[in-house]
């Protein structure tokens, strides 16, 4: 039985740069046993908890896709003591990994369906591996319309650069890029989410909104939705709360009977009205 | 099922013979209080006791213990899990009100998916004797309340009841059986059973304190937003303490300490109680003050737990209402509740 406590030793592979202020990078992890891999199978909207000698443990979700194979991706900012360390390691540095965690993002459910992915800011990391998943070769068929709607405050905080300019080219996905407040070079939408929302209007046939933000863009997005006729069942978002254990013992991460950590973060709009508005 | 008699003051005896074979955890007397240790060679056990001022839960869920340990090399971390290794042991002579809560832990922690390695280890290696409260100890205890009984074998391996003549000793599983040379040869009889049945009953009827424990879990359904939340916690100091002493509580915190090269990453008992227990990084908490928190430990004993396992999470030992300084007393809380 594997010990779900004890983190796989995985190698710093790669670090990207994701933004201007230099405080959000991907850090692409290889394991060290290559048998590992196969073990840390997972599924978009899943997390890890990336572990640091003398520091601690975070729990952060994962923002490379499956179809990605021999590396996994996290994207993170510098906030607290575990991610302030890992911004300071170099590329070859062996740390720890867990999971993957917690539920996923509802594929199943949303096979067949026309997915409105809506992201804001930092929180676009486990939506990026969402969309990667979807588009991937020949799982693209297996989904409807993909229309994305992305913002940042401003174009230097945007994530994954070199995948949006990628994604604009497809013609099988929608991609609505925006910032609060443009550049010099900016050429794209300015805006705030909700609004860009409104003015793409996505069609509620047969559609899910798949939302991750901040909370003042998801409280500004959600009533866009609502007016479109999106129902509560076919909005589904994704929840934060602090961890430690991550499978649903060290009893912090509970909103009423549910923990966030293995019952979620993925929940439908539904769901969270059933319950307690603790989080 | 095997059944034997035992002299009044055997115990001891039996606990220091099985202390030669194997570890035995038995209640000792340390200064002022009843602590559940293992019994050291010369030690005598104290078994003349009401209850144990700690729960025993730290024999299969220490206050901290070791996950894994690492040491920094050239390259980086190099891991080794602490293995979930545990020796064989006993634990001798807890109140049937702790018995019940290795039950309640059992389920937590022994789920189906994410198994605690950790704990399942020690529990399987631990055989647990319970002895019952035919005079039930405390004017808080409450475990008729809680799906408990003062002469019960619920998640114990062997029951010793006094019925005044000597113990009884029933061996209740398999691993108690094996137990069965440590308690002499003297086969109780229908006399005995007897007896231990009207000990139990008078010991259940002394149980005076009782709360509508299974009357809440539908009013807090609808009630997490009652003012009734606003009512408890002004005089909480947050100390922990009900968590500490509480046998069901269960929530921890994992953390890491380092000494030059070498690392261990430990788990240590935390309390809903305390601010930092949910307040994240950016500063947002979820449970932003004492009212929240109380809300929590209240709802997770006699609702959440209830959602998830079918129980409710207190076993009625009444340790909470006896060592709580500024006396609060769920009792009070859910007395009240029921009247919502």
């Amino acid at each position: 039985m594997q010990n779900p406590y004890i983190p796989y030793p995985v190698v710093v592979n790669k670090i990207i740069t994701e933004v201007d202020t230099k405080d959000i990078k991907t850090f692409r992890f290889k394991f060290v046993n290559p048998e590992d891999e196969g073990k840390y199978s997972y599924i978009p909207g899943q997390f890890g908890e990336l572990s640091i000698y003398g520091k601690g443990e975070s729990p952060i979700g994962i923002a490379s896709s499956p179809t990605q194979k021999g590396y996994v991706e996290f994207t993170v900012q510098k906030a607290g003591v575990v991610t302030s360390a890992l911004h300071e390691m170099e590329e070859g540095t062996v740390m720890g990994l867990r999971g993957p965690l917690g539920n996923s993002w509802p594929l199943e459910f949303l096979a067949g369906k026309n997915i409105v992915i809506v992201g804001g800011g930092f929180a676009f990391t486990t939506l990026r591996s969402l969309i990667n998943y979807m588009i991937y070769g020949d799982n693209r068929k297996r989904f409807g319309k993909i229309t994305i709607i992305y913002g940042a405050r401003n174009p230097g905080l945007l994530l994954y650069k070199d995948e949006l300019t990628e994604w604009g080219k497809r013609d099988d996905l929608n991609l609505n890029v925006t910032v609060d407040k443009g550049d010099a070079t900016w050429k794209g939408k300015e805006g705030f989410v909700p609004a860009v929302c409104k003015e793409v209007a996505p069609s509620k046939e047969n559609a899910v909104a798949v939302i991750c933000g901040p909370p003042v863009m998801i409280r500004f997005t959600l009533p866009v939705f609502f007016d479109l006729g999106f129902s509560k069942e076919n909005i589904i978002t994704s929840l934060e709360m602090r961890m430690k254990c991550g499978i649903g013992k060290c009893g912090r991460c509970n909103v009423g009977s549910k923990y966030v950590c293995k019952d979620g973060p993925v929940f439908s709009l539904a769901e969270l009205d059933k319950l307690t508005p603790e989080y | 099922m095997e059944k034997r008699l035992i002299k009044k003051d055997a115990l001891a005896g039996i606990a220091k013979k099985m202390a030669d074979d194997f570890l035995v955890w038995t209640p000792v007397k340390k200064e002022d209080n009843i602590l559940f240790e293992p019994l050291q060679k010369g030690a005598e056990p104290f078994f003349a006791y009401l209850n144990s001022k700690n729960a025993p839960k730290n024999v299969f869920f220490p206050h901290t213990e070791s996950m894994m340990k690492y040491t920094r090399t050239e390259k980086g971390m190099v891991f080794s899990a602490d293995e979930n290794k545990a020796d064989e042991s006993v634990l001798f002579g807890v109140r049937p009100c702790d018995a019940h809560s290795f039950v309640l832990l059992d389920k937590l922690f022994d789920q189906e998916k994410h198994k605690d390695g950790y704990y399942i280890a020690k529990r399987q290696k631990t055989t647990v004797i319970s002895l019952a409260c035919v005079k039930p100890p405390y004017a808080s205890c409450f475990c008729t309340s809680v799906d408990g009984e003062p002469v019960s074998s619920d998640g114990a391996d062997i029951l010793l009841s006094d019925i005044g003549s000597g113990y009884l000793a029933e061996f209740i599983t398999p691993k108690g059986e094996k137990l069965t040379k440590y308690f002499g040869d003297d086969k109780a009889d229908a006399a005995a059973d007897t007896k231990k049945s009207e000990v139990a009953a008078k010991a259940k009827a002394a149980i005076t304190s009782k709360i509508p424990a299974h009357e809440v879990k539908p009013i807090l359904d609808k009630n997490f937003d009652n003012p009734f939340w606003n009512t408890i916690h002004g005089k909480c100091l947050a100390c922990g303490t009900c968590t500490y002493l509480c046998p069901t509580c269960h929530c921890f915190d994992i953390s890491d300490e380092v000494k030059g090269s070498d690392g261990v990453r430990i788990r240590s008992w935390d309390s809903c109680m305390f601010p930092m227990f949910t307040k994240e990084t950016s500063g947002h908490n979820p449970r932003p003050s004492q009212k929240e928190r109380w809300r929590q430990r209240t709802m997770h004993k006699f609702k959440y737990y209830v959602d998830n396992f079918n129980s409710i999470a207190c076993v009625g030992c009444g340790r909470c209402v006896m060592y709580c300084p500024v006396n609060i007393d769920i009792r009070k809380i859910v007395e009240d509740i029921s009247k919502l």
